[in-house]
């Protein structure tokens, strides 16, 4: 288990999917998705995204969020693994990288699109995002459809 | 019990095969089924790998927890757009539904919608000179109505019920209390008090509407619910007590993981052991018909394991097939059974269905509860059916889901193309998705001689049985009731306050069909019917109000094969009790005899 790139992994995912770290832990996916990453890019690309991540300072919100989206979101090599990184948190999906990164970076033969695992599905964060359950898990109970959705405030 | 014990063989079981063989072996018969499919779901574990199967899968469509074993293929809806599945689809055309091959039938992964039909739909030429009457009323089969809602396990409220001439006896009600309405249908329920849409000259008062539903919910006084039942490989079944109230999974498609909704392998489980036995991974090839008499001798099937199988043959007294409606078709055309006047696989229909979609002015809490809780009925039912189609709208609780692919496409759409992330994409998915209305428009579709299942021998499975070809063409009087259901929607929308984003161009892709100057996009409803029609001349139907074919008076052929035309409401507890009322026949009959 790579721990330290684990930590720096769960500061860079609460600050881009809007969740608290104790949050995504409590999924038990943190562990599954950085494996996920090492396989499909590599730990050194991985590696080369949290660094990025890393030499961010401690600045107020707005100044980050222009920074992350610069020098992460609009990096070439590290953007698309960024994205994807969303997505795995929301949806439990990875998704294919962009054609232009497979021909830049190199194709790998892990990296098609599929379902990490059944938990990856139901820890998806889109479903708290909404105040709901994921379709086919964790039901709120008979009759819960019928009262006003109570969506956790951000 | 050996081969010549048997009084009936019947081929599927889905719900047809297993009601019907519920109601022969309580009447004293042993039966013997024959299912294409694996018996994968019977077992609680084995339901529940489906479920994880359904987890993993990329895309969630309906058939997406039920993968299809090659020796018994099945259609796939993602197959449509390349047109490259099971179905040779001849066009014009694409025939948009599907089913499943596997013990329990497509009811794994149905959504559980329990309508009767209205007593008009089987009077349609009479009435307005369209389509065809049956050979049945609906006082003949209202009492059959009774018997499958408490088979199924149907939850609906009389009072809810009774509308374009539906009845019901004094003192009866459905077995259990209705489902709740979603927060959504009481929301649109206000949004669109008093509102009345026109068709034709008559204004017509639009209601949201609880429809009966075979999910349970509150029991009333004398009813047992059934949850999921477990069934060993030696028939005994055993109840976990899990799943007898719906509890809000959002997944009745394509898979209900507490089987608080209704599947045929409940009713399956059911049965008298010692008066049944269930073959499954055996596909019947050929009705063995002897030429003189007509008389059917026995049924030959293939009983497979991996990618060897042996032939063997059935016998009884009596032979039921109820394979569904393309697959009896393509077994009685492989046997050389047409029938003289050749309509075995013609007028094939289904429920072409457009979507509309929109955003809310407030939350309403989409993606909870059953799929949907309600409906609008109010357009099933009027003099303009002498010129366009009925049509029934179902009430989404899953947001974008069907058209769009929503909530995921969502979360991919503001990643990908708004550049969103952290806090400011968490505060668009919820003031999105929380917003989002989506209504179903199922459209009735007339029996027609040239839409038809064939086969094709050019194209056969594994085990060498050929697979159905479907011409297909979605005639004007249905396009017609399209284009008056779209109308009805944008009403519905305009007086709710609800934006349209009704635009196929951004929603996934389905099949089209032009209409005038305009381009429907449609999807089936799942809802296959008249490959068998019943009538009460043997010169224009293939078989009578029993559903006994005309020319082998030993065989039977049940199912929505059976329905002369379809009206609006959704095949299944028509189905069930068209299945009861043969039963109960066979078993007259055969002990009588």
């Amino acid at each position: 288990m790579r721990h330290h790139a684990i930590d720096v992994f769960l500061r860079f995912s609460a600050e881009v999917t809007g969740f608290k770290i104790v949050e995504l832990r409590g999924t038990g996916e943190s562990g599954e998705y950085l494996g996920t990453l090492d396989r499909i890019v590599g730990p050194d690309v991985v590696d080369e995204l949290l660094s990025a991540y890393a030499e961010l300072q401690p600045r107020e919100e707005a100044e980050r969020e222009q920074l992350l989206r610069r020098q992460i979101f609009g990096n070439e090599k590290l953007g698309p693994i960024a994205r994807n990184i969303i997505k795995l948190w929301y949806v439990g999906i990875w998704y294919q990288l962009p054609r232009n990164w497979r021909e830049r970076w190199g194709v790998r033969e892990a990296d098609v699109t599929f379902t990490v695992s059944p938990n990856a599905y139901t820890e998806g964060l889109l479903w708290p995002a909404i105040g709901a359950n994921p379709a086919g898990a964790r039901a709120p109970g008979y009759g819960s459809w019928a009262l006003p959705p109570e969506i956790p405030q951000v | 019990m050996s081969a010549q014990e048997y009084d009936v063989v019947v081929v599927g079981a889905g719900v047809a095969g297993a009601v019907l063989a519920k109601h022969l072996t309580d009447g004293g018969l042993r039966v013997l089924i024959l299912e294409a499919g694996p018996a994968s779901a019977q077992s609680l574990s084995g339901y529940t790998q489906h479920l994880q199967t359904f987890y993993e899968a990329r895309s969630k469509g309906p058939e997406s927890a039920w993968p299809a074993d090659p020796n018994a293929p099945q259609p796939d809806t993602a197959d449509l757009r390349y047109n490259n599945g099971y179905f040779v689809q001849n066009g014009p055309q694409l025939y948009g539904s599907s089913y499943s091959r596997v013990q329990g039938g497509s009811t794994l992964h149905w959504l559980g919608v329990s309508l009767r039909m209205l007593p008009e739909d089987f009077e349609l030429r009479s009435l307005y000179g369209v389509g065809r009457d049956w050979p049945l009323r609906y006082d003949d089969l209202e009492p059959f109505y009774r018997k499958a809602e408490r088979d199924l396990g149907v939850s609906a409220n009389v009072s809810d019920q009774q509308y374009h001439g539906l009845t019901f006896p004094d003192g009866y009600d459905y077995p259990m209390e209705r489902v709740p309405l979603s927060y959504s249908d009481q929301w649109l329920s206000d949004a669109t008090d008093g509102l009345e849409v026109s068709i034709g000259e008559r204004a017509i008062p639009v209601h949201i509407r609880s429809y009966p539903a075979a999910r349970n919910s509150i029991p009333r006084p004398s009813y047992q619910p059934t949850g999921a039942l477990d069934r060993s490989d030696e028939g005994r079944t055993r109840q976990p007590f899990l799943g007898e109230r719906c509890q809000g999974n959002t997944s009745c498609t394509p898979i209900c993981p507490v089987q608080a909704k209704y599947n045929a392998g409940r009713t399956l489980a059911q049965i008298e052991p010692r008066k049944m036995e269930l073959r499954a991974r055996a596909v019947a090839s050929e009705i063995d018909v002897d030429s003189v008499t007509g008389a059917v001798r026995g049924i030959r099937y293939k009983q497979y394991d991996g990618s060897t199988h042996t032939v063997q043959e059935a016998k009884a007294r009596r032979y039921v097939i109820a394979a569904h409606a393309v697959e009896n078709a393509k077994l009685m055309l492989a046997s050389g059974l047409e029938g003289t006047n050749k309509l075995v696989g013609c007028n094939l229909m289904d429920h072409p269905t457009l979507y509309a979609w929109g955003l809310a002015p407030k939350p309403i809490g989409p993606f909870r509860g059953p799929l949907s809780t309600a409906g609008i009925e109010d357009f099933r039912s009027g003099s303009f059916r002498a010129g366009h189609a009925a049509f029934r709208f179902d009430v989404g609780n899953d947001g974008w889901k069907a058209p769009t692919g929503s909530p995921d496409s969502t979360v991919l759409d503001e990643v990908m193309h708004h550049g969103r992330f952290g806090r400011s994409l968490r505060q668009q998915l919820e003031s999105t998705l929380s917003r989002q209305v989506r209504l179903s428009l199922a459209v009735e579709q007339l029996p027609e001689e040239s839409n038809r299942v064939r086969l094709d021998q050019r194209f056969l499975d594994p085990l060498g049985n050929p697979r159905p070809a479907i011409d297909y063409r979605i005639h004007e009087y249905s396009l017609a009731g399209m284009a008056e259901a779209a109308r009805v929607a944008r009403a519905i929308f305009d007086h709710a306050g609800i934006e349209d984003h009704t635009d196929p161009e951004k929603a996934s892709w389905f099949p089209s069909v032009q209409y005038r100057d305009r381009t429907f996009h449609y999807h089936g409803m799942g809802h296959f019917a008249g490959t068998h029609l019943m009538g009460d001349d043997a010169a224009t139907s293939v078989v009578d109000h029993q559903q006994r074919s005309w020319e082998h008076k030993n065989l039977y052929l049940i199912g929505s094969g059976s329905f002369p035309s379809m009206g609006t409401s959704n095949p299944t507890l028509t189905i069930a009790a068209l299945a009861i009322r043969t039963a109960e026949h066979l078993v007259s009959e055969l002990t009588s005899e």
